[in-house]
């Protein structure tokens, strides 16, 4: 699963701990689900796509490899 | 979604003050045979001593130092490992259940081949030891991911 946080980040001009702390999660988090190493749940990705105002599948892609 | 079990934070160092002394003390213990005089027990007119009643309330003789010690280990371990991290998420949560899966299965290979390579008071030594090993293994394992995870975000963050 890729994402489209770190563009969307950029968009709101947000670190990755200002993110955290509005999705209530440790800054770690944040910096794996980036990173692709962390595939968060389902709360947290809605979550965070509400913290961007976009739908979740314009922030979480599928990949063929899933 | 968080676990339900853990304890708070604050109890973790609660644990190590217990666990560290509690670990000096076992270590002493069986290596050393270091023992508590003022745990000493016996009962009073001994006529003769059976050794084969093993049961706490039919002993003679004991001394009740490495019991002691045991038990503050074990709940000092417990403490430290089920406490909540300060910042406990879904991720962490992932972590330590990661941890425990990886402590658990190494701990069951040390197992067999401590089985296979160790005889008599050895292995029974290595046996008291295994105790406490998960707990340690899993201890270990979980505070250098976590470790590692807070270095590499301040890496980043330069």
């Amino acid at each position: 699963m890729k994402n489209t946080i770190r563009v969307e980040r950029a968009i709101l001009n947000i670190t990755q701990a200002d993110l955290a702390e509005k999705v209530k999660v440790s800054r770690q988090t944040i910096n794996a689900i980036e990173s692709n190493k962390y595939v968060p749940s389902t709360v947290l990705s809605l979550k965070i796509s509400r913290v961007f105002q976009k739908n979740l599948e314009d922030i979480f892609i599928l990949e063929d490899t899933d | 979604m968080l676990t339900k079990f853990l304890l708070p934070n604050r109890l973790k160092a609660v644990g190590w003050i217990i666990a560290i002394p509690a670990f000096i003390l076992m270590i002493l213990n069986l290596q050393f045979g270091f023992t508590f005089p003022f745990l000493d027990y016996e009962v009073k007119g001994l006529k003769n001593i059976s050794f084969d009643n093993g049961f706490l309330f039919n002993i003679q003789y004991n001394n009740f130092t490495d019991e002691f010690g045991g038990v503050l280990l074990i709940i000092g371990l417990l403490l430290i490992t089920f406490s909540k991290e300060k910042d406990e998420d879904e991720m962490i949560s992932k972590l330590r259940l990661e941890s425990l899966l990886w402590a658990v299965f190494i701990n069951s290979v040390l197992i067999i081949l401590s089985i296979i390579l160790f005889y008599s008071e050895l292995f029974l030594k290595i046996m008291a030891y295994n105790i406490c090993t998960t707990l340690i293994l899993f201890i270990i394992r979980f505070n250098l991911t976590i470790y590692f995870e807070r270095k590499k975000i301040n890496k980043d963050n330069l």
